[in-house]
């Protein structure tokens, strides 16, 4: 009954004094809006797109037909609208894109007041 | 407070009767606003310190270090509207926080801040202390009893039955403390103690009556009235706006002055803790030391206290919450007869001597 | 006496997520419960059967969003197995090493939420503060927190994993599980809300299908690691522990957590001694015609036995899926032994089964 609670008193004082060692380590807090995130290689954000063919492919592997191929009478791209508001940066349509033309870059931050701000048009029509 | 009293009487125009009035009306304001400032802090205090317990900032928006943060939250807290629920009882779901918050404000009004500053300088200040201290517990009972709420419902019957269990152990510990010292009167008490603090003499009286302390204040861990992750907020689960301020301003304000009680009870009120004061020790028998004084020893009142609030937090950053269940038995069937034995032996130590 | 129903969720700070229990209360013992389920659902089962095969692999992550790579590693081997497509070795590794890092992390939530339901406050800020190395080091290899899409039919997306990070942070779990141990492990606190609480016996517990961690806690030894092909090659040992009641689940997930380090070490051991840069990638699209037949694929996922059934008809989406999660089986036995328990062990019971509610609902 003593040494039970004694014990007792023992681990207490033990996990109080690990809890005490945190209070003289560096703080991990990433204060976000001043220090951004480092992003790796593979990180997948906004979409970047050049020199795309219009094949369609990544149309057909997303997910969430998030994809709007808008093409001119000739069958060149005119438009290509990603849908923000459906997209969720699985990256298929980067993974499965047989010309490497579509790229996702290391920008996250989406968010817009107006919901049609979301339909963004990416495709880069060269100079 | 005596001092400006005589002087106040002096003045010929002025009736005795409108002088004790002044006294006591510029005795509370300051009493007010020290309670505001004192909360205030305590609230950035608790905020900071959990936050470096866990490799955390703590808040460091507003202002510097984030200094301003609890202005700008109570700012908010009182901007924003009162809901109330229909089926609830008004009247009483109306005065509940402000008696709990008023019952507190008493409490700070009986503590001997230094040898002069004494508001309500009473005999038994002790007893009327703890008169005073039950008094939020029922508010909350009424608080959650009258919002309707079935988290707030339980919350509250949680916390009548821990008032069961803490409040005896408290007055059996504060029995041996007056045991001890030989009266009730807080200033008394504190005098007592110029030679050895009362925790020199009366450990196990310390322990028990913290760990009392820590269920009267629904600290960690005897938080289950307002167990967040079980009943959402306990009591206060249907409040906003002014009236949770007044709740949550008025549990800081609990803490501190419990706190405070703990130290003139153990650890030599506003004492200082190596026999001299400091303004003594530097400037030497001056008159304008003995004006110093006063405030020294108010700094060493609220430095003690702040390492009691300190442990408190502490203890909040590290342990798991208790159960109803356990926290009966554990003070029922363990700190209970602990502290009857605590009294026999100081009954007895009191008669050999 | 009348009797109070108490309406626990949907809505509820310790319910994780969405799950509603109807309590009846007598006083604060609880009479009878009702766990409804349902509020998260998106039917991702249905959502297999419109849906080509590579558009459905980035929604598998997100059936258990706290071990993503159990889900994509079910639904991979159920694909592969079907069609017969050889995995690599080195991608076996790389697949067993992410798997049990989401395992190491899947715990250290647990663990720190557990502990935020029983009242302290610091164990989840650690946990949380170990997770987020994991976290981290998944993003910088797969692109994104918690939705991989890593594992692809036939293989791994990339091989270029930065295995000296991974070395350092399973090495820093392993120091900071000793940690946690001291803070929790033997404080009485702890004990009196854990031990003797919520006891399961081995007779309930294979009743009511329980498996994973919560059944290992009971006793019964199983862990379908043990007979899973990649694990072939790999040492670890089965943690058992025989009380059942929470105290017991929570030394389970916590040796578990030392194990998965191991498993992780000698993966990373494996993959260092082979270079990495010039293997062949098997990340292709299938245009082939997919196999007929049905197929069911498991894995021992950290909430529990994953299975995932697959059936294809030789189209190009899936005739059917259906998965099977642990955390499902976890909830149905709270009806059971929520019974005659008080009030405030009902957050440490259903807190030490490690449910999920996304994994619940689909
Ligand atoms: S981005 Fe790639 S896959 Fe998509 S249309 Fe253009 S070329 Fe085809
Ligand atoms: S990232 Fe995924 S969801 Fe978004 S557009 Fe590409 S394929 Fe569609």
């Amino acid at each position: 009954m003593v040494k039970k609670i004694f014990l007792s008193i023992k681990a207490i004082l033990k996990g109080h004094f690990a809890v005490l060692k945190h209070l003289f380590r560096q703080p991990v807090t990433m204060e976000y809006p001043e220090v951004h995130p480092f992003l790796s290689p593979y990180f997948r954000g906004r979409h970047v797109l050049e020199g795309c063919r219009g094949c369609g492919l990544c149309k057909r592997v997303c997910p969430s037909d998030a994809i709007i191929i808008e093409k001119n009478d000739n069958h060149y791209v005119n438009k290509y609208v990603i849908d923000y508001s459906k997209c969720i940066f699985c990256g298929n349509c980067m993974f499965y894109c047989p010309t490497h033309s579509m790229k996702m870059s290391g920008n996250y931050e989406l968010a817009k007041t107006r919901k049609s701000d979301l339909l963004t048009d990416i495709y880069f029509k060269g100079v | 407070m005596n001092y400006l009293l005589c002087t106040l009487f002096e003045i010929k125009w002025l009736p005795d009767i409108w002088a004790v009035i002044l006294v006591s009306v510029i005795g509370f304001g300051v009493v007010i606003s020290l309670l505001i400032l004192t909360v205030l802090f305590l609230v950035l205090a608790e905020r900071k310190l959990l936050g470096f317990f866990t490799q955390r900032k703590g808040p460091n928006r507003v202002g510097l270090w984030g200094v301003l943060q609890t202005t700008a939250d109570a700012i908010k807290l009182l901007c924003k509207e009162n809901i109330e629920l229909l089926s609830s009882d008004k009247f009483i779901f109306t005065i509940a926080p402000i008696m709990a918050f008023a019952s507190v404000i008493l409490l700070w009004c009986l503590i001997p801040y230094n040898s002069e500053f004494h508001l309500i300088n009473s005999s038994v200040g002790v007893l009327l202390y703890f008169a005073i201290a039950s008094l939020p517990m029922i508010f909350h009972f009424l608080a959650g009893y009258s919002s309707n709420n079935k988290y707030s419902l339980i919350g509250s019957y949680r916390s009548l039955g821990l008032t069961c269990s803490y409040s005896i152990v408290l007055m059996l510990s504060v029995m041996s403390v007056i045991l001890v010292s030989g009266t009730m009167d807080l200033d008394k008490i504190v005098l007592f103690q110029s030679k050895t603090w009362m925790i020199f003499s009366n450990v196990l009286g310390f322990l028990i009556f913290f760990i009392a302390t820590l269920a009267k204040l629904n600290r960690c861990p005897f938080d289950l009235s307002e167990a967040e992750s079980e009943i959402v907020c306990g009591y206060h689960t249907e409040y906003s706006g002014m009236r949770f301020a007044m709740f949550f301003l008025g549990e800081y304000a609990e803490l501190f002055v419990m706190s405070m009680l703990v130290v003139i009870l153990f650890f030599g009120g506003y004492l200082p803790p190596f026999g001299m004061y400091l303004a003594n020790a530097f400037m030497g028998n001056c008159e304008f030391c003995s004006y110093l004084i006063y405030f020294e020893q108010t700094i060493w009142l609220f430095i003690k206290t702040l390492i009691i609030v300190f442990v408190i937090i502490w203890i909040r950053a590290t342990l798991p919450r208790l159960t109803q269940v356990s926290t009966l038995n554990m003070f029922w069937k363990y700190i209970i007869p602990i502290s009857i034995f605590n009294l026999i032996m100081i009954i007895m130590m009191r008669a050999l001597w | 006496m009348d009797k109070m129903v108490l309406n626990l969720g949907p809505q509820h700070p310790s319910t994780h997520g969405v799950l509603r229990l109807l309590l009846e209360l007598d006083g604060e013992i609880i009479t009878s419960v009702e766990p409804e389920v349902g509020y998260l659902h998106r039917s991702l089962e249905k959502m297999a059967e419109s849906k080509s095969y590579i558009q459905y692999l980035p929604m598998v992550d997100r059936v258990d969003y706290l071990s993503g790579f159990f889900y994509s590693y079910a639904f991979c081997n159920a694909y592969e197995t079907l069609n017969h497509i050889q995995v690599p070795e080195y991608a076996n590794y790389i697949r067993v090493m992410f798997m049990e890092l989401n395992r190491l992390a899947s715990h250290l939530l647990w663990l720190g939420t557990y502990l935020l339901d029983l009242g302290a406050i610091s164990p989840m800020f650690y946990t949380f503060r170990e997770r987020e190395d994991i976290v981290t080091y998944f993003e910088k290899v797969t692109g994104q927190r918690l939705m991989y899409n890593y594992f692809v039919f036939g293989g791994v997306r990339h091989c270029d994993i930065y295995l000296d990070e991974a070395l350092r942070i399973v090495d820093n779990i392993y120091n900071k599980i000793d940690e946690y141990e001291d803070i929790i492990t033997e404080n009485p606190v702890f004990l009196s809300r854990t031990k003797d609480v919520g006891i399961i016996s081995k007779q309930k517990a294979l009743d009511w299908g329980l498996t994973g961690p919560n059944l290992r806690a009971s006793g019964i030894l199983q862990d379908y690691r043990s007979i899973m092909p990649i694990y072939d090659d790999l040492e670890f040992d089965i943690i058992l522990s025989s009380e059942g009641d929470c105290y017991s689940r929570y030394i389970v997930r916590i040796y578990e957590m030392r194990e998965s380090v191991y498993i992780i070490k000698q993966c990373i051991e494996y993959l260092q001694n082979i270079n990495l840069s010039n293997v062949p990638l098997n990340n292709f699209y299938h245009k082939q015609k997919q196999h007929e037949g049905e197929i069911y694929s498991f894995v021992e996922a950290p909430r529990g036995l994953t299975m995932c059934y697959l059936k294809s008809v030789g189209e190009d989406t899936p005739y059917r899926v259906k998965w099977r999660t642990g955390s499902y089986y976890s909830t149905q036995i709270l009806k059971d032994i929520l019974k005659g328990v008080y009030l405030s062990d009902v957050m440490s019971i259903y807190g030490s089964l490690d449910v999920v509610l996304p994994e619940v609902d689909r």
